[in-house]
């Protein structure tokens, strides 16, 4: 069984050009909303958030669950209305401010204690980021994004021909725009944050789809080689078949374990997983149906103008 | 066949070695696994002083190594991150609220002159600190030890008064860290060593004045930093006329060029007018460490077992092959970790749990090769061999990609990403080696010792039937 790629090309175009609109509208949205296309963890810029989960070995500690109004009237007293509060799991509190100093964050956590009850030290979570310390870590990770595209430019232009890196990078471009689109989509519907582990995972995302890519491309130039009488298409279509089962499986394999830690990992690295998950199921979709399909029609371009050139 | 075997033996050497490392060297965890406060001290330029060199940095960081030590914490750790910040971690910590109030704060140097008639009291308050810092220094070295632990926890306590006590002993005289200039270790005769001081016009004066009252008295002149007292030299008698005067002056004593160095060091960071303050602090309770440690384990040995079972599944005999190098991969990363040193945080855990999904990849470019071979009639074992040789170009280059990202990630990265960087960058190096190695050396020796195997490729692919 064999299936052709280069075929159906506009069906293909259409899926990704479509998950990008898409994506870039939940972007435009979420600007326009929250200032931000993408809901900023305290990471970016700035904040603290304090977890703290009811001491339920005490007794008659626990005897009902949290309410966040009960919550949020405390924030209140303490000038910090603007504040948001979640509960989990009935008992566990999260609490986002303002970036708090040590004298107005003690004051909080007495408070909490005096008036909701026993909150137990050793398992709380806090984290604090001043707004000058948020911006670096954007700017840093930011630069780190462009850093490793332009070193992956350079790598692959210098193991392939120019073009093959170009739709290489163009591909990846796709897979960070719909792992940043939908986790847009989920900032707008579910409040989810990105934080720096978020710019982590699309570094990773990065790094992981482009070997996709290279398997397909160096097969294409191997089929070049060997079968150079047959068309374009015929060779791109071959190397993408000959590929398949390992694009597949690789990506099937390191999936299995990003699903493990989406389900057991975690509140930290669940939401790293996830985008993760995402960047790799995009990663082998524009390596197997958008990097080769482009490289198609642009060779098949270049064959054509070389032809008229030469009547 | 004779370097399938050698091969292997190394293979096995290095699994031994793998496994006594781990059992020697225990991995190192980080806070968010055992629980503790992680701050990150910003400092800040003043109007006056623009700009932080390395060297101002290095004495703010003495600056706060000796507050943290009086915090009483076992087992801390402070070094400096990038051109102006310094990171303290405090190892237990779950209400970081003392540590923070105070590590914030210029740090304050001051010269005070002692009162009169409290010279017994000084001299014997002063030995009974200096044995207690002593002993403090020694326990310090065995901390892990509980009884150490209640010891050091006592000692810090007297310290603390003890350097009340001190302090109630000399009289501020408005000579400051603002006045300092400047102070150096110097070498005199032999091995020798003094701390040379140098003060502004006006500290120049009020250090002339205050030498005067003390010179021939046998009252010290106290240093402070932030309010204990580091050093406690008295003044000698020929300087009774006009105090030491020119602004210049030499702290003498036994000091070797380190014990010089360690005063000067103190010095200069008192006498820096930066601010710091607590820019970010995050803390772990220790149950929530443990809850997430927890979490991490049965992420990593179910996200193993998926790909184990996967690929026995749908390569067969290689697939077993490749579980067996996979496994050897899992114990030569994590030896890695613990040899390098390696402190394991969260996104590091997830680091190394991707690298197993990752590290199988170039066991399935090689497959996925060997089975085209034998589709397109090779032997068995010319097949698994130039299934090897034709997919290494694929292995190397997709690999480098991922290094790429990795390398830029540890230089750029702040802590917690850098040890994920650092975790799937030893992962990926440490799978090129097992899948090349092991999974090749173990498939060779199998073909070659089983020859009833060559009858049967359909271990090696289910659609095919010999």
């Amino acid at each position: 069984m064999k299936f052709s790629v280069t075929k159906q090309r506009t069906f293909w175009w259409t899926i990704s050009g479509l998950a990008i609109f898409v994506s870039l509208v939940a972007m435009i949205i979420s600007y326009s909303t929250i200032k931000a296309p993408l809901r900023p963890n305290l990471d970016f810029v700035g904040g603290t958030r304090l977890q703290l989960e009811l001491a339920c070995a005490e007794q008659n500690n626990c005897s009902k669950p949290l309410t966040t109004d009960e919550v949020q009237n405390i924030l209140s007293e303490q000038g910090l209305g603007n504040s948001s509060v979640q509960i989990i799991d009935n008992y566990t509190l999260s609490i986002r401010t303002q970036t708090l100093d040590v004298e107005q964050r003690t004051k909080l956590q007495t408070a909490l204690n005096e008036k909701i009850g026993q909150f137990d030290p050793e398992t709380i979570q806090i984290d604090t980021v001043g707004p000058t310390v948020g911006r670096e870590l954007f700017r840093s990770g930011l630069l780190a994004l462009v850093l490793s595209f332009f070193g992956i430019i350079v790598y692959l232009s210098f193991r392939f021909q120019f073009d093959y890196a170009f739709f290489a990078i163009v591909a990846l471009f796709h897979d960070v725009v719909i792992t940043a689109g939908v986790f847009a989509i989920l900032g707008l519907v579910a409040n989810v944050e990105v934080d720096s582990l978020f710019l982590v995972s699309l570094l990773t995302i990065i790094g992981f789809s482009v070997n996709d890519t290279v398997v397909i491309y160096d097969r294409v130039r191997e089929n070049f080689a060997l079968t150079p009488d047959l068309s374009v298409s015929e060779v791109i279509d071959n190397a993408v078949n000959q590929t398949l089962g390992r694009s597949i499986n690789t990506t099937l394999t390191a999936l299995l374990p990003l699903f493990a830690i989406f389900l057991f990992g975690g509140t930290t690295l669940k939401f790293f997983a996830l985008a993760l998950i995402i960047g790799f199921a995009a990663g082998a979709y524009s390596s197997i149906f958008i990097a080769s399909t482009l490289l198609a029609w642009w060779r098949e371009r270049q064959q054509k103008t070389e032809i008229i050139k030469e009547m | 066949m004779q370097r399938q075997q050698w091969l292997l033996a190394l293979i096995i050497g290095l699994v031994i070695a793998a496994i006594v490392i781990l059992i020697q060297l225990p991995l190192q965890l980080g806070l968010d696994l055992r629980g503790g406060a992680q701050l990150t001290i910003q400092v800040k330029p003043t109007a006056e002083v623009t700009t932080i060199r390395p060297e101002d940095l290095t004495a703010v960081k003495t600056v706060i190594e000796n507050r943290v030590n009086a915090l009483g914490v076992s087992e801390p750790l402070v070094q400096t991150v990038g051109g102006d910040k310094v990171l303290v971690q405090l190892p237990g910590v779950t209400d970081p609220e003392q540590a923070e109030r105070v590590l914030g704060g210029t740090a304050q140097l001051e010269f005070r002159q002692q009162k009169q008639g409290t010279e017994g009291q000084f001299t014997a308050e002063y030995t009974i600190q200096r044995q207690m810092q002593l002993e403090l220094e020694q326990l310090r070295k065995n901390q892990s030890d509980p009884n150490n632990q209640k010891r050091i926890a006592e000692l810090q306590e007297s310290l603390k008064k003890s350097n009340d006590a001190i302090l109630n002993l000399f009289d501020p005289i408005g000579l400051t860290g603002k006045n300092l200039k400047n102070a150096v270790p110097s070498p005199t005769q032999g091995t020798n060593w003094d701390v040379a001081l140098r003060f502004d016009a006006d500290g120049g004066n009020k250090f002339a004045e205050l030498t005067k009252n003390l010179a021939g008295t046998g009252r010290s002149l106290g240093i402070f930093l932030d309010n204990s007292l580091i050093s406690a030299p008295v003044v000698g008698p020929e300087f009774a006329a006009t105090g030491i005067t020119g602004g210049s002056a030499v702290i003498t004593g036994n000091f070797t060029a380190e014990t010089a160095n360690d005063l000067a060091v103190q010095l200069r960071g008192g006498s820096l007018p930066f601010p710091v303050e607590v820019a970010e602090n995050r803390t772990v309770g220790a149950t929530l460490g443990q809850d997430s440690i927890r979490r991490s384990i049965y992420a990593g040995v179910s996200g193993l077992a998926l790909v184990l079972v996967f690929m026995a599944i749908y390569y067969r005999l290689p697939g077993l092959i490749a579980d067996i190098s996979l496994i050897i991969y899992a114990l030569l990363c994590l030896a890695c970790f613990a040899l390098v040193g390696v402190t394991m945080t969260l996104p590091g855990i997830a680091g190394f749990i991707l690298s197993i999904g990752m590290a199988v990849d170039a066991n399935v470019l090689i497959f996925e090769r060997t089975r085209e071979e034998i589709k397109a009639g090779k032997s068995l074992y010319r097949s698994v061999e130039s299934g090897f040789y034709r997919a290494f170009s694929s292995i190397l280059d997709g690999n480098v990609t991922t290094l790429i990202a990795c390398a830029v990630l540890f230089w750029l990265g702040s802590g917690l990403v850098k040890g994920f960087a650092l975790t799937l960058g030893i992962g990926v190096l440490v799978s090129m080696f097992t899948a090349i190695t092991c999974s090749r050396t173990f498939l060779l020796l199998t073909v070659l010792n089983l020859p009833g195997l060559r009858q049967k490729p359909e271990l090696f692919s289910p659609t095919l039937k010999g």
